[in-house]
Order: structure tokens, then sequence, then C-alpha cells
């Protein structure tokens, strides 16, 4: 993702770019770090969810007054399933509520990205390379 | 420096961030910045120093980023730890049993009366006791700081970025401006 450099001898684009241009195309790559940064936690907190899923299915075979081993910090605590139960379904919400929150802020920056690459190619054509 | 000069905004020539990373110049028109093509190496050549520093400076935050990253989950952790502590103080079973990490792969149980104070290690070989309530303060505040920082480091990054592809994008202006130089000048001798 950059302007291209010519190989000597070949036909130059003639385009200018103006510091208007400069900054839409500083704000692209700026969006387009954002946006792997973004994608990387989603797909961590998503992994993270799968998780809490089966363990919350897992934990249903368990009687309610057996003690399990929860894990919080770096170490494992006796807790009563019922217990376990409830703090799981704590995780979960709050793991779900993250999700969503990744998931507009993601949609709103490829909206935002759509945009300056309209803007962008319409100016430079073949000069710039916005893909990914 | 002269301190008198009024602080620029971002995007203006001399603009300099909160943390003082001078923003690249930007060329609008290549003419104005080299004048003849004898001139354009020592131009690509400044525009490579500035990429090398502006780079440098990438890694070096890139670093203070990573142990950001690593150091918020084990105060988070830690916390945790702690508020769960405080939420067992006043529960009627009166001891928690516990299976905690004595050493690396090696766990041991321990049985947990309640508390009112627990241990925070503040590193150098110092461990202090803190009532509950102050641990956890203290912890939220380190946490704070930390996601701060890291907030901090991330706002750098990104401008350190837009630096750089502003230098990127000067190069390969200057470079293809010699280029066409070059060709014009060969078109004028092949005319003659």
């Amino acid at each position: 993702m950059s302007l291209q450099m010519l190989p000597a001898g070949q036909e130059s684009p003639d385009v200018s770019v103006s510091w208007e241009d400069q900054q839409r195309i500083n704000g692209f790559s700026k969006l387009n770090s954002r946006l792997s940064e973004l994608e990387d936690l989603y797909q961590q907190k998503k992994d993270e969810n799968e998780y809490l899923e089966d363990v919350g299915t897992e934990i249903e075979l368990v009687d309610e007054d057996d003690l399990v081993q929860y894990k919080i910090g770096d170490a494992f605590y006796w807790l009563k399933q019922s217990e376990v139960v409830e703090r799981l379904e704590g995780e979960s919400e709050s793991t779900v509520t993250e999700l969503n929150d990744l998931e507009d802020k993601i949609r709103s920056i490829k909206d935002e990205m759509d945009e300056l690459k309209k803007v962008l190619y319409e100016k430079f054509g073949n000069a710039i390379n916005l893909e990914r | 420096m002269a301190s008198s000069t009024a602080p620029r905004m971002p995007g203006e020539t001399g603009y300099v961030n909160p943390r003082g990373i001078p923003q690249a110049p930007f060329i609008e028109v290549v003419e104005d910045y080299v004048r003849s093509r004898d001139q354009v190496e020592s131009v690509l050549q400044s525009f490579q120093e500035m990429l090398s520093k502006y780079k440098y400076m990438e890694m070096s935050t890139l670093r203070r980023a990573a142990s950001l990253r690593e150091k918020i989950p084990d105060i988070q952790k830690t916390l945790d730890s702690v508020l769960f502590l405080d939420s067992k103080r006043n529960s009627d079973d009166s001891t928690l049993s516990t299976t905690f990490e004595l050493n690396d792969t090696l766990y041991a149980k321990a049985n947990i009366t309640p508390t009112d104070t627990v241990y925070l290690w503040l590193g150098a070989n110092v461990m202090l006791e803190y009532p509950i309530g102050e641990a956890t303060d203290l912890l939220t505040s380190k946490l704070n700081a930390a996601k701060e920082s890291l907030k901090t480091c991330q706002e750098d990054l990104e401008f350190l970025r837009e630096n750089i592809t502003t230098v990127e994008v000067n190069t390969a202006r200057v470079y293809n401006w010699d280029v066409q130089q070059r060709r014009e000048e060969k078109q004028a001798a092949a005319v003659k």
C-alpha cells in the first residue's frame, strides 16, 4: 500500500499531490493499521467467546453442589458449580459486549476507508495501490 | 529552539506532537524542493535519514507498547484475585480451598482463611501489606495508568506511521521527478 516508484524509463503519471491528498493517504494508512489491530483483537475475543460457550455447556453436566476448580488470576479456587456458572455467565456477557463493540468499530473504519479509497483512486488511478 | 514560537496545529509545518515527535515536511511542488537534478541525491538522502529516524522511534515505541501489553493483563489478574478475595471476605464458608502455582508447572493446595489484608509485590524485592480496599485502589490506578500510556503509545505509533508515509511519498515523488527530468533531457539531446 504505497505510492509506486516508477521503474526508470516508464511513463510517469503526471499527478501533483496536495497536502490534502497526503493527509488522505496518511489517514488511510492509519486506518489500515488500526483495522488490522482491531481484527486481531476481534479474533482473540471470538475464540475466547467460543471457549466460554463450550465450557458453559460442559459445566451443566456437573452437579450443582459439586466443587469445581475455577481460575482467577493465576490460582485455581474450589468453588461450587452454581457459583462458577454465575461467574461464567458474567464473563460471557462482557465478552459478547466487547465483541459487538469491536464489530461496530471495525465496520465504521471500513466505511471510512472505502470513502478514502474512492477519492484517492479517482485522483491517482494506477499510481497508487491501496490494497492490502 | 526559541520557546516563543506559538504551538502549531497538527498538519501545519513544524508541528511537534505532545511527545515531541516532529512532523515530516511535505512537498507540495517538487520543483520548490529540488531546483536541479544535482540536488536530487542529497534530498533523497535526507529523506532516507528522516525515514530511519522515524523507524527507530517506531521500533522503540513498539517495544514499549509490547511491554505494556504484557503488563496490563498481569495487573488485571492481580486485581481480579484481590476483588475475589474481597467478595469472599464476608461469606459464610470459612476457608477457601485453592490450587495455586507454587512454581512453574508445580501446583500445591492451600486453604485461605478470610482476610482483610493482602501483600503486594512492589518490585525491587519489596513486598508490602495492604488492606484489601487500598490494594484495590492501588491496582486500579496502576491499571488505568498502564492503559493510558498504552493509548499514548498507540497515538505516537499512528503519528509516526503517518510521517513515515509522508516521507515515503516524498521520496517516490522526488525520484519520479528525477526520472522524468532525465527523460526530458535525453529527448532534448536527441532532437539536437
